[in-house]
């Protein structure tokens, strides 16, 4: 019943409920318009380290992250296959090059080469042809949201990569990197482009046999390979978002603003419930003086809080997902992990507690003997 | 017989810095069955007494007795909760909460106790609402209501517990004559038929035909303690 009267009240106060709502609003869409981003950044950076199937990464020794390390000899394979849990381990190799566009421009790609034929380490879905595209030593494949930046390249397209010609072979989606556009190609034509030795490779990608102990094969691969870094791909990827995230600002950045939103939210929330609770000062000095316990008056305050929150926060989500619907496959990276939805709603209904702390302070001390002035 | 006793009250207020008393030593009890007037000039101490005897404010000297228990110096939650079984009150300004409905607000004391409301709850508020000629505005909002029904609402809401003691606090200074005169024809009948204490602040003269006791207060202090009968 006190929720019901604290409902009642809080619908008839419109205005000061509809500024509150607003506050949750803003805080859940806010936050979570952030951290789709934050998550979607994210995943361009351990793009490599998360698709790849491998179980672990060999690159050169002191790595920081997935996409920077010198070059490692081809020789290493054998002593990795002489394990009796590898399934198999396979080289890519990282270079660089210039994309020539249809109208004669050049856009800097970051070139993945792929040991054919297994192409492991490279596109995981495509929208137009298949990885099988990559068995041409001619043959490239980008993501389709990079093709406006290529210049809109139509499939089978022939150009040049670093003067040296290729095709377009396949279209992939999700395979975007955080450092520059991503290019797959066969390892050889990679090789070809960057003038790298022979030989050598920027990281071998190993499968262990099912049901093998990771952990332990992982550090077995760190004792025969000491002049190398080993890391298990999940290792590797949390190495590379650290990195990212601690050197590019990113993570400062996401934390200002994210923070900056709550505290907008808290301050709205507060000057509202606190409007709020004075409009109503009378009625609670009422309900108090005719029987109204400061616990009935709590319970009426927390009561039109949560009303409000719950109210915030499905407006909030309601916002969310369309921008997000809207937003998933264009340009911005966003992507929202499912556990983020339970915690921001707790996170919101926790700061509006929070926010409604001074509101909820006054209407406690409300005097019932002022219902006589 | 059940009464309210009010013995050697006093009280002081701090007015900015300085202790000032207010009310001075006063002895006063009151039985059920007839109205009470309590009047004197603005500012002579009418409310904080009222207040002292609502529970709503602890005298600076002296106790409060209710049934012959000394109720001076409940906790916060036992004052509520006897202003909840005993007392009804009635202000000057209706104070009905705006967003309830007449039934909601004559129902609000037991709809903010936490516990669902029972039947024969709400058949008392749909019976007195009747009585009182309010039948029609039973859902219809406070802010629709013209003054004296909001008054009628309001007194709905102080019987409909039942309680012992009524305190109205000018009650009719807010109303034409017409239905100043209507409101305290319920109160009366009120105190008698129901034998209530009813005890009425006021200095509105059209009041005092109703009272079967008229008390006066001047500067804290009781002058006058008369019972008569008036017609
Ligand atoms: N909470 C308070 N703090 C300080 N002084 C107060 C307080 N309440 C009342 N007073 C003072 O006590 C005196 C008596 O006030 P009270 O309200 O009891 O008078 P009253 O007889 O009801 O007057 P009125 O007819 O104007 O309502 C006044 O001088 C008032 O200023
Ligand atoms: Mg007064």
């Amino acid at each position: 019943m006190r929720f019901l009267v604290a409902i009642k009240m809080a619908i008839h106060d419109r205005s000061t409920t509809a500024g509150a709502v607003l506050g949750v609003v803003a805080i859940i869409f806010l936050v979570g318009q952030q951290l789709s981003v934050f998550f979607g950044l994210l995943n361009l950076m351990s793009v490599l380290p998360d698709h790849s199937v491998a179980d672990a990464w060999v690159m050169s020794k002191n790595i920081r992250n997935s996409d920077s390390g010198n070059l490692i000899p081809s020789s290493y394979i054998d002593r990795i296959i002489g394990i009796k849990e590898v399934e198999w381990a396979e080289p890519i190799l990282i270079g660089s090059g210039l994309f020539r566009r249809g109208d004669g421009s050049f856009e800097p790609v970051r070139l993945v080469g792929l040991k054919r034929p297994r192409i492991t380490g490279g596109p995981w879905s495509f929208i137009q042809n298949d990885e099988r595209a990559l068995l041409d030593l001619e043959s490239v494949v980008v993501d389709k949201l990079d093709l406006r930046k290529l210049g809109h390249p139509y499939l089978d397209e022939i150009t040049e990569i670093g003067e040296k010609r290729v095709r377009l072979g396949a279209i992939a989606s999700g395979a975007r990197g955080f450092q520059g556009t991503l290019v797959f190609a066969p390892l050889e034509k990679v090789r070809e482009i960057s003038r790298t030795p022979p030989g050598r490779y920027s990281a071998i990608l190993i499968k262990f046999i099912e049901n093998s102990d990771k952990e332990r094969i992982v550090s077995q691969l760190r004792e025969i390979l000491p002049n190398c870094s080993v890391f298990s791909s999940e290792e590797l990827s949390k190495l590379t978002r650290n990195y990212y995230i601690t050197n590019t600002g990113i993570g400062g950045s996401f934390l200002f603003s994210t923070s900056i939103a709550i505290m907008i939210g808290v301050v709205i929330i507060t000057l509202t419930m606190y409007t709020s609770v004075l409009s109503r000062k009378k009625d609670l000095a009422l309900i108090r003086a005719i029987g109204g316990r400061k616990r009935d008056i709590f319970v009426i305050v927390i009561s039109q809080v949560l009303f409000i929150a719950l109210l915030g926060i499905f407006i909030g989500f309601l916002l969310l997902s369309t921008l997000l619907n809207y937003t998933l496959g264009s340009q911005i990276p966003s992507y929202l992990p499912k556990e983020v939805f339970p915690a921001l709603t707790i996170g919101a209904l926790f700061v509006s507690l929070f926010g409604s702390l001074l509101a909820l302070k006054v209407a406690l001390k409300t005097d019932p003997a002022s219902v006589f002035h | 017989m059940s009464n309210l006793r009010l013995k050697n009250i006093a009280k002081d207020f701090y007015d900015g810095r300085n202790l000032r008393r207010v009310l001075y030593q006063t002895n006063l009890t009151f039985y059920p069955g007839e109205l009470v007037v309590l009047s004197g000039p603005s500012g002579s101490g009418k409310t904080t007494l009222l207040s002292i005897m609502g529970l709503v404010l602890k005298p600076t000297e002296g106790a409060v007795y209710l049934n012959e228990r000394d109720i001076t110096n409940i906790s916060d939650n036992q004052a509520a909760d006897l202003r909840f079984k005993n007392y009804g009150f009635i202000f000057q300004q209706h104070m009905l909460i705006d967003g309830l409905t007449v039934l909601d607000n004559v129902l609000i004391a037991f709809a903010v106790q936490g516990k669902k409301i029972r039947n024969d709850q709400k058949n008392r508020a749909y019976q007195i609402l009747e009585k009182l000629g309010l039948k029609e505005a039973i859902n219809m909002q406070p802010l629709s209501l013209s003054g004296g029904m909001k008054q009628r609402v309001s007194i709905a809401r102080a019987l409909v517990k039942d309680p012992l003691i009524l305190l109205c606090d000018e009650p009719t200074a807010s109303l034409d004559a017409e239905n100043g005169i209507t409101v305290m024809r319920i109160l009366k009948r009120t105190a008698i038929e129901e034998r209530k204490i009813v005890i009425v602040v006021s200095h509105d003269s059209r009041v005092f035909p109703f009272a079967d006791r008229l008390i006066k207060i001047e500067n804290g202090q009781i002058v006058s303690d008369t019972r008569e009968h008036y017609t």
